[in-house]
């Protein structure tokens, strides 16, 4: 494969030479377009804005092809009428109900069940349920081994063949910088503490469970982000659902995307205070919902509130989409807000040292408020972390209902995330870090490039190991994970309502643990699946890079 | 909790009426089904008019009105689980594009079988029957208004 690996290091090396990346024309939902475009470069859609980007921010959502829509819309129409069908059958005993319900007896009372409430995961969700929930049984790191199941009665129940199916590519595990490994120097160290330490302290931090294990990593974590001080949490869930409500509460507004994660929003709901949605990424929708709280004030009593709290994730997962950092930080200046960031998928993926979102927009790290993360995507580990000021993270020690009712880390997993922590800053020795966090840069741009190329609708930006496709259809969701099972790799899918009804995907996850080999084997799959299930909806598509040095005269990118 | 989940939104029935592509879906449904009717060649130009009419009311009827809850499990306690689509339909906002576009629809359906059914006073008082099924549920005032106790939980 010499052509497109050269494409893509001549490509990877145009970028960082000129700043400039790969154009496209075509409808964009969210992009944001301000500033003179240079006078020599090709350039569309992407993001100046006077200076505040100091790199070219190109994210892209495509609209959905109208026909596609109106396919997927009989396509769940057609099994709404066949549910129905189904349920008529189960009702009047033509056909087995297999499902829980109650005693002949009990019928007459009120219903325990709601059964309507049951019908997408009756009839959609357990025809293609053999797509989620695999059993695996080795470490998921670029490869895994899944235990083969088979289903006599569509997908009611599983049985196992007794096979298990080898080496199976792993593109849905969240393993950016490849430390899922089950050998190497974190294992080694990990295993030390297991023998010195023991599992666990089965305490809250504010009683027994404070180790100097904590402490030694807390310090860590510090000096890793660039902040003043930091807590760890067992929980990378906990840690945004317990600690928002000790940050804010009633009289405060909280401005949240409208992508955010379930922990933030548990966390965003239990504080009691007020919550303002703003359209995912959108600044304008951010400033005008800042100026009318700041103009109108409490909703009754037109008091200022007493805190504003913009709630933004560092990479949205579900998008792939990254957050506009640049302008959020902007906004919260001028109208003095507080900006709580939640870089559970960014960290350790973004930047050139692995820093995190922050480091990739080159700002600051004290302009963030309340700097959050989690150890369980780029470490390898568990758990969660809070970085801020020092009387931010005192507080938090005293009031946060973690650090008074939660268990504390078990000191293997801080040994993990210690170890490697401190591969990542290259304070191990090796340059093995560094090396990670490239691969992952390369692999990324790779990846992202082939599938554009290919035909794909794939969303969200340049950078983002998260990489979503496009599946739409509600059978193809089924189609796509089994078909790619059968080829050996491993993919997540998603369907209504975890997202938009016409906006189902399969989401892919690239790692710095993927060899070039195994990317062009899992894209060689791709294409085969894309075209036996017709997915390449794309209507832009990107000319493969001519082999030659970037020449105005010549380079014609995107064709329409 | 919107667990597993990629949105915050509590209950998704109330955007999927303002999705893309759904009203052409909905014009392209009850287009199919008058060609249909047209085809059976039982059936006279006034009579397949008069057919598509009813059975488009009676199907959202059945639908946007007589359907309660969810088809799926929402992370908003159960408010939901009481009220038809259409109560559900932004969340009980009177007068989106949604709302009009599927009051208007079923009254552009009635002109269209009035016409082809050349204003025969059999038809005329089907059509207007089951135009009055469709519409008068749609009213503000009746929204979340049971009446005789019918379809109350």
């Amino acid at each position: 494969m010499e052509g497109p690996e050269r494409a893509a290091a001549a490509l990877g090396a145009q970028l960082r030479a000129n700043g400039c990346s790969g154009a496209s024309h075509g409808t964009l939902r969210n992009g944001y377009v301000r500033g003179l475009p240079a006078p020599d470069t090709q350039i569309n859609h992407i993001v100046h804005n006077g200076g505040l980007y100091k790199r070219p921010f190109n994210e892209a959502f495509e609209e959905t092809p109208m026909l596609v829509a109106v396919l997927t819309y009989v396509g769940y129409g057609v099994l709404t009428v066949f549910g129905y069908l189904r349920d008529f059958m189960r009702r009047w005993k033509i056909e087995k109900c297999q499902n829980a319900t109650e005693r002949e007896e009990q019928k007459d009372f009120v219903p325990l069940y709601q059964d309507f409430e049951n019908f997408y995961t009756r009839n959609l969700y357990m025809r293609i349920r053999d797509s989620w929930n695999r059993p695996i049984c080795s470490v998921p790191g670029a490869k895994v081994d899944m235990m083969e199941r088979v289903s006599h009665d569509y997908n009611w129940t599983f049985t196992y063949t007794g096979r298990v199916i080898k080496d199976i590519i792993n593109m849905g595990s969240y393993n950016y910088l490849g430390f899922a490994q089950k050998a190497g120097t974190c294992q080694e160290a990990a295993a030390k503490v297991l023998s010195q330490y023991g599992a666990g302290v089965c305490s809250t931090r504010q009683e027994m469970g404070n180790l100097d294990k904590h402490e030694e990593l807390e310090k860590l974590v510090a000096r890793f982000l660039g902040v003043e001080s930091a807590m760890a949490y067992g929980m990378g869930f906990a840690t945004n659902s317990m600690n928002i409500p000790a940050l804010v509460g009633k009289g405060c507004l909280i401005l949240s995307d409208e992508l955010n994660h379930a922990s933030l929003v548990v966390g965003a709901r239990l504080s009691g205070a007020t919550i303002r949605i703003f359209k995912h990424n959108n600044m304008q929708s951010l400033e005008k919902l800042l100026k009318d709280a700041i103009v109108h004030g409490q909703p009754r009593t037109r008091r200022p509130w007493k805190k504003i709290l913009i709630l933004v994730e560092g990479i949205y997962s579900m998008e792939g989409s990254i957050v506009r950092l640049p302008e959020v930080i902007a906004l919260k200046k001028k109208y003095k807000s507080y900006l709580y960031l939640d870089e559970a998928h960014s960290i350790g993926a973004l930047g050139p040292n692995g820093r995190g979102v922050v480091e990739y927009f080159g700002l600051s790290p004290e302009d963030v408020d309340v700097m959050m993360g989690t150890f369980t995507k780029s470490f390898g580990a568990a758990g969660g972390y809070i970085g801020g000021k020092k009387e931010l993270i005192d507080y938090l020690r005293t009031y946060s209902h973690s650090a008074v009712y939660a268990t504390s880390l078990s000191p293997p997993v801080v040994e993990q995330i210690i170890t490697s922590m401190k591969c990542i800053m290259g304070e191990d020795g090796t340059a093995v870090g560094k090396a990670r966090i490239q691969q992952l840069a390369e692999n990324t741009r790779y990846f992202r490039r082939r599938l554009k190329e290919m035909g794909f609708i794939i969303y969200g930006n340049e950078d983002s190991p998260v990489v979503p496709l496009m599946l739409y259809m509600p059978a193809k969701i089924g189609a796509f994970g089994r078909e790619m099972l059968k080829r050996n790799i491993g993919v997540v899918v998603v369907g209504f309502p975890a997202t938009p009804i016409i906006e189902s995907r399969a989401r892919f996850c690239l790692s710095a643990a993927h060899t070039k080999e195994m990317l062009d084997t899992a894209l060689k799959e791709i294409n085969e699946v894309g075209d036996l299930l017709q997915l390449k909806y794309s209507r832009r598509r990107l000319v493969p890079l001519l082999d030659r040095p970037f020449d105005e005269t010549t380079y014609e990118e995107t064709e329409d | 909790m919107n667990v597993g989940v990629a949105h915050s939104e509590v209950n998704p029935n109330t955007r999927v009426m303002n999705s893309r592509g759904m009203w052409l879906t909905y014009a392209l449904g009850v287009g199919m089904l008058h060609i249909v009717l047209l085809s059976i060649p039982f059936f006279s130009v006034p009579v397949a008019w008069t057919l598509t009419n009813v059975i488009h009311n009676l199907g959202m009827y059945v639908f946007l009105h007589a359907v309660k809850g969810t088809p799926f499990e929402t992370p908003d306690q159960g408010k939901a689980r009481l009220l038809t689509h259409w109560e559900q339909l932004d969340y009980g906002v009177q007068f989106t594009s949604s709302r009009k576009f599927f009051t208007i629809s079923p009254i552009i359906l009635y002109f269209l079988a009035s016409f082809y059914t050349k204003y025969d006073p059999t038809h005329f008082i089907l059509n207007t029957t089951s135009l009055l099924t469709v519409l008068i549920p749609k009213l503000p005032q009746l929204h979340g208004v049971r009446l005789f106790g019918i379809n109350k939980y």
